[in-house]
């Protein structure tokens, strides 16, 4: 057997990504990456509950949803039916964590690429949200909440978001009983209004990465997406950062062997802030990790307390809060929660050691590089970095941008924004 | 290859870019399939030990012992700040440990130019780990931990009854994660027994997927792994079966919460069984998307939340199994009747063969999704040597292939009957305290 060439060394992804921006604003990239017969969809549009109107938010993710469930062409039963049968996948959704984007994933073998164009295309511009099929997702809706009401983990982070953030803010939780009531107020004529109101090629960032012929794919969708209807024009309205809202709150579940504690505590800091990567290598050595972080050293290798600590900023286009979860027995509860801001006070008060941050530096550009060993990790790191607007040659700046980070930056950013003493303290359990 | 690491290996056998060596001097298996889809690699070691090698007394031990080969070896110590995890974090690695049934596995996937690295703390583990009693201690309350968060799942809890109920003797009664009582329990001692048991080069298979160069890995592998000595006793075999069930099982979990859930379970054959192919069309036909029958028959109707149809495939013989969060409303014996109802129509009048060549061509489809990366095949290969071998997972395709819809009946015939089934339901207990509302302010 002939040994395969070795991997090549890797262009430029500014000069191997093929791009193409149409008349009505809806920008476009393909890779080709022909090592196997696959590709990937990553792709984003400006249509999240930051959009939909403060006492429905979920209008924005239940529309996302629903595109899928029909289009003037064909039911949701044969569009299924067509991926399904060539095991091809396309999917749009509105998550909690951005309140801007609707994601747009997929997934084909490279002969099915027309297969998987052809439906993005149809699903984007001709959905048409059948009435018997918003009812079937509402009972599930209404099912899925009353099952989520029984987690520990989404009742503590819920119930702290409900605190930090007012009702009237994208990143507000309200309660599981709210939100039923929400989803069975729903009818298709808001679905469609939403949809005419925000949906549109102005802000639609696709990215392909795989086994195909790139001008050919540029076409396709030049030709299905070309005269689409611009929709409003990108635009990101700030809602802006509330005050600590600092106390307790315990959630009480029966049965619950384990219980969930969350600290959250609102923060100002954006994907696009200068911050953000002092910031996310501070968080890093804090409590990326349950193994290696300080956080999980503490807590989970040296007193035994958790099985996963993890702290993050949730930092899109608009700033979300700063997050440290634990799961605990609930007899350990307090003995976790005073090693953690224990834990967390020095590290504001003491910074990062440089060595923390060479290593932190070091794993950051490592992880870069393993998570582009895929179509999918390629798409989505492209799709990130169109979304935030930092462009495709960001992905090649990227390790040096990390390699310049300074240890008085990264403990300045993360000082300036993370308050022991402001965190909102939600456990959910049986206590 | 290199004439030095020519010599210390023996080549097996090759296939679909595959190739097995035997390194001589202790009978470590290698697989290597170069896979240059970018400069990264993953190494894994899968050692032929899991929940299936322990009894009563020690079960879990094997999950332990997983999580203890983190806390250190004399290369590779956090008192000299060289802690597994953190040389791994700092190279961006994405590794881990999984514990299951038949196997335990260690992987790293890195910058292919940190293979050494990978190989060295593999290496070193193998036989040099500290398993010292200061570190189980605090790690015994992280696996509880680790248990009481699966106690949360009523879908863990659900299918942990399930193999509980449907496996007597058979040691796959045990979860693999061990029973409370055993986990807090086991002594470190008894840890050590079982390192010192199945630990060993002829226990693993070592496994190198991605951008590497041949003759270079090989050599490194031989240095690190050929000094290890080959166990001194044969590796114990297990020689518990099952036998035959003779009769429906049932049983019923209470807990509080809110919504139901149900499942049901046939005994089925090993995955090196002839018919596993065809039980993993007819799981793509039964809950493989949208279309799938099951879908269309308990979630597009609205008995259910959602079902996952999920066709074991372990060493020895195992379950099919359905499982469904019943929609709040609906009676768990409504969905179990339609489950039943689906069965018995594929018993009665089999499948369209459309519907299988959708199966196949989905089944197909994942083994070359898994080539977009190494760690993707390194866990699909893992699972494959651990419940069969290689060869196995490479034929797999071509036995998907030739499965026809008389397969598909022929095997719901023979195995999804009320003799080989059990039957489990998970029921919501009303409680005071689970409402929306049940906060209370401790400012």
């Amino acid at each position: 057997m002939t040994a395969p060439a070795a991997a090549p060394a890797r262009r430029l992804f500014a000069e191997s990504v093929r791009h193409r921006t149409l008349g009505n604003g809806a920008r476009l990239f393909v890779l080709e990456n022909r090592f196997n017969p696959t590709l990937a969809l990553s792709g984003s549009f400006q249509a999240g509950r930051l959009y939909a109107p403060a006492d429905r938010r979920l209008v924005a993710s239940v529309t996302a949803g629903e595109l899928m469930k029909g289009t003037g062409r064909r039911t949701k039963l044969q569009l299924a039916e067509d991926l399904e049968s060539r095991a091809a996948s396309l999917s749009f959704a509105s998550d909690l964590g951005d309140p801007v984007g609707v994601d747009v994933v997929g997934s084909a073998l490279s002969r099915d690429v027309d297969l998987l164009l052809d439906a993005l295309v149809e699903v984007l511009r001709s959905p048409v949200f059948p009435a018997e099929e918003l009812d079937k997702e509402k009972k599930r809706l209404v099912g899925a909440i009353r099952q989520q009401q029984e987690q520990t983990s989404l009742r503590a982070y819920e119930s702290a978001m409900r605190r930090i953030y007012p009702a009237s803010h994208p990143l507000h939780r309200p309660t599981g009983a709210e939100r039923i009531g929400k989803v069975e107020a729903l009818d298709r004529g808001m679905l469609e209004a939403f949809y005419a109101a925000r949906y549109g090629a102005a802000s639609l960032a696709l990215v392909v990465v795989g086994d195909v012929e790139a001008d050919r794919v540029l076409d396709r969708l030049e030709a299905g997406l070309g005269s689409w209807k611009p929709g409003p024009a990108p635009a990101i309205p700030q809602p802006g950062v509330p005050p600590a809202v600092p106390g307790a709150e315990t959630v009480r579940l029966a049965d619950k062997a384990n219980a969930d504690v969350v600290l959250a505590m609102p923060s100002d800091l954006v994907r696009t802030d200068a911050d953000f990567l002092p910031c996310s290598l501070a968080n890093s050595a804090l409590g990326q990790s349950s193994l290696t972080s300080r956080l999980g050293v503490r807590v989970r290798d040296t007193e035994g307390l958790t099985y996963g600590i993890h702290s993050s900023f949730s930092a899109t286009h608009v700033p979300g809060p700063f997050v440290v979860s634990l799961t605990v027995k609930p007899e350990s509860r307090d003995a976790a929660l005073d090693a953690t801001l224990d834990e967390i006070g020095k590290y504001v008060r003491g910074g990062m050691t440089d060595k923390e941050l060479a290593e932190e530096k070091s794993s950051r550009i490592g992880r870069f590089k393993v998570d582009l060993g895929s179509n999918s990790g390629i798409a989505q790191a492209l799709d990130a970095a169109i979304y935030y607007g930092f462009g495709v040659a960001y992905l090649d700046e990227f390790p040096g941008k990390v390699a310049a980070v300074t240890k008085a930056e990264a403990d300045a950013a993360f000082a300036r924004r993370v308050r022991p003493e402001a965190f909102t303290v939600v456990s959910a359990g049986t206590f | 290859m290199s004439p030095a690491s020519g010599d210390a290996f023996e080549l097996l056998a090759e296939k679909a870019g595959f190739r097995e060596f035997r390194l001589k001097a202790n009978g470590l298996r290698v697989l290597l399939l170069q896979n240059r889809v970018a400069p990264v690699a993953t190494f894994a070691v899968v050692y032929h030990v899991g929940s299936r090698n322990e009894a009563v007394g020690y079960t879990g031990a094997t999950h332990l012992l997983e999580h203890l080969m983190f806390k250190g070896t004399p290369e590779f110590d956090r008192s000299k700040g060289t802690a597994v995890a953190a040389v791994l974090e700092a190279l961006g690695a994405r590794f881990n440990a999984t514990t299951w049934f038949d196997r335990t596995n260690y992987y790293e996937t890195i910058p292919s130019d940190a293979l050494e690295t990978a190989l060295a703390i593999e290496a070193s583990r193998m036989r040099r780990a500290h398993l010292r009693d200061e570190d189980r201690v605090p790690e015994m309350t992280v696996v509880r931990n680790e248990f009481e968060r699966g106690e949360n799942s009523p879908f863990q809890v659900l299918y942990k009854e399930t193999f509980a109920t449907a496996f007597r003797e058979h040691p796959y009664h045990h979860p693999t994660i061990g029973w409370r009582a055993d986990i807090e329990g086991v002594s470190t001692a008894r840890l050590r027994e079982f390192y010192d048991t199945f630990y060993h080069p002829n226990n693993a298979t070592a496994m190198l997927i991605g951008d590497f160069d041949e003759a270079e890995a090989l050599a490194s592998i031989a240095r690190r792994f050929g000094p290890i000595p080959a166990s001194p006793r044969p590796i114990p075999e297990v020689y518990t079966t099952e036998p035959p069930q003779e009769g429906e099982r049932r049983f019923v979990v209470r807990r509080a919460g809110e919504v139901a859930w149900c499942g049901l379970s046939w005994r089925t054959v090993a995955a090196r069984h002839a018919d596993t192919p065809a039980l993993a069309v007819l799981g793509n036909i039964l809950g493989g998307g949208i279309t799938s029958r099951l879908h269309q028959a308990l979630v597009e109707k609205s008995l259910a939340l959602s079902m996952t149809v999920v066709p074991w495939q372990l060493r020895d013989p195992a379950l099919f199994s359905v499982f469904a969060p019943v929609r709040p409303g609906v009676e768990p014996a409504q969905v179990e009747a339609t489950i039943r109802q689906e069965i018995a129509r594929v018993a009665a009048d089999s499948v369209t063969e459309a519907e299988c060549e959708k199966a196949r061509t989905q089944i197909e489809a994942e083994v070359i999704f898994d080539r977009d990366s190494s760690d993707q095949i390194a866990a699909s290969l893992s699972e494959a040597i651990a419940v069969a071998d290689w060869q196995w997972y490479a034929d797999y395709p071509a036995a998907i292939r030739r499965v026809t819809p008389a397969d598909v009946q022929r095997v719901v015939l023979a195995y999804l009957h009320d003799d080989g089934l059990t039957v489990g339901t998970y029921v919501p207990k009303p409680s005071a305290g689970n409402g929306a509302e049940a906060s209370a302010e401790e400012a």
